[in-house]
């Protein structure tokens, strides 16, 4: 398996349940793991009874896991901090109050979260020497798509600030008559070097996504679930993303056969629509199924995660390079 | 004052009204178009960081952002050009001198 591995689906399909199993699988057949969770909802710390914060913990009881979990407001609020520091040791009193209500208003739009998200993703990646395995647990479907495809185009962006501030440094340093110093020049620009600094990091996260992280998308056997995934695959396909498999969670358990009251019509029929959708999954669907856990009657937790992990069909060693 | 001097001074004479009719007539034009074109660039480059200036919103402002403490001239520059623009036609034409 490859070092980072993501698992998405639709809000409420059991991305947590799988991913924290997953993780605890792969820590117990002893291979250095992190968990990440960077959904804001934050299920992680009620998996395993015990709060995490933005820093990597160790996991009480697991000896190989740590988990983190990342809040994207809070990762907002300090860009939005460090920003201003910088302008307080570089702008003219004058100026502050223009630049400050530029900032505050760049802060505020839609895409500041998924940004904030985005540098720690890269920051995660960057920092993960000491563990063979990062195991994400993202959020639903939507929020992660765009997520991963920011590095494609934030890419393209940036390369036109770049080519276009060196086109009008180049202009100015050329403007400049005889002695006079040049109004902006190349060496030691701050906007270029910063720019090219986010360019480096989106081109490692694009290479790292597409070379080195596997996805898992999990699905319960419904019409919404069925049709939500096979979007994703579409999707995550066309970034050049490598879709490992397909995890079918909450599946209704079957009745033994003499019982015959209400519940047992019940789970029968129901447990006939699910099988169908699970032969439309196997045959319409390229990624293969790695797993098909039933549904819990108690919430999955401490034991019930070995037990769901057992049920995973996922190799855990790293893969040889 | 000799043949010789009296020639020397008057050779020195012409080749300063030459170097500055030379500058005013040819390089303070060119060099004033190259700054200008170079300010155009920037005011481009200034837009597509900060198009919500103007009440667009921007995919990447939230990176474009912690540039703006290294632009302060650049963006009050940009603001006064901005505001001090009639038209484009105005600002190309400009150039010439009419």
């Amino acid at each position: 398996m490859r070092k980072f591995v993501f698992f998405g689906g639709k809000g409420g399909v059991g991305k947590t349940t799988m991913s924290s199993a997953y993780a605890v699988k792969c820590a117990r057949d002893g291979v250095r793991t992190l968990l990440v969770s960077t959904d804001p909802a934050h299920s992680t710390s009620d998996v395993f009874d015990q709060s995490f914060t933005d820093e990597p913990a160790a996991v009480a009881d697991e000896p190989n896991l740590d988990a983190m979990e990342i809040d994207p407001e809070t990762e907002v609020r300090e860009h939005l901090m460090e920003t201003k520091r910088a302008m307080g040791d570089q702008v003219s009193p004058a100026m502050v109050n223009e630049i400050d209500r530029q900032i505050e208003m760049a802060h505020q739009t839609p895409g500041a979260y998924e940004s904030a998200l985005f540098d720690r993703f890269i920051d995660v990646m960057r920092s993960a020497d000491e563990y063979d395995r990062v195991v994400f647990d993202t959020s639903p479907t939507g929020g992660t798509l765009r997520l991963l495809s920011l590095p494609e185009y934030l890419d393209g962006w940036i390369q036109r600030l770049l080519h276009k501030r060196k086109e009008s440094v180049k202009l100015f340093e050329r403007a400049a008559i005889g002695n006079n110093e040049p109004r902006r020049m190349m060496d030691g620009d701050p906007i270029i070097a910063r720019l090219e600094q986010r360019r480096d990091d989106f081109s490692f996260a694009k290479e790292t996504l597409r070379d080195d992280a596997a996805f898992f998308l999990v699905v319960n056997p419904d019409e919404l679930s069925l049709r939500e995934t096979e979007r994703a695959i579409d999707q995550l396909d066309d970034y050049g993303l490598d879709v490992r498999g397909l995890a079918v969670n909450r599946l209704t358990p079957e009745p033994d056969p003499e019982e015959s009251g209400r519940g047992a019509t019940f789970l029968r029929e129901r447990v006939k629509t699910e099988r169908e959708h699970l032969d439309g999954l196997r045959e319409n669907f390229s990624p293969p199924l790695v797993a098909a856990v039933e549904t819990r009657v108690a919430e999955v937790k401490g034991d019930f995660l070995g037990e769901v992990a057992a049920e995973l069909d996922i190799d855990t060693a790293p893969d040889v390079q | 004052m000799t043949l010789a001097a009296r020639i020397e001074s008057f050779r020195e004479l012409v080749e300063e009204w030459l170097r500055g009719l030379y500058h005013g007539m040819i390089s303070h034009p060119a060099y004033e178009k190259i700054e200008q074109q170079a300010e155009d660039d920037e005011d481009a480059f200034m837009l597509a960081c900060f198009p919500d200036a103007f009440g667009i919103p921007s995919p990447i402002s939230y990176y474009t952002a912690e540039l703006l403490p290294y632009l302060e001239d650049e963006f009050e520059a940009w603001e006064r050009r901005m505001w001090d623009r009639g038209s484009l036609l105005e600002r190309k034409g400009h150039q010439y001198h009419f």
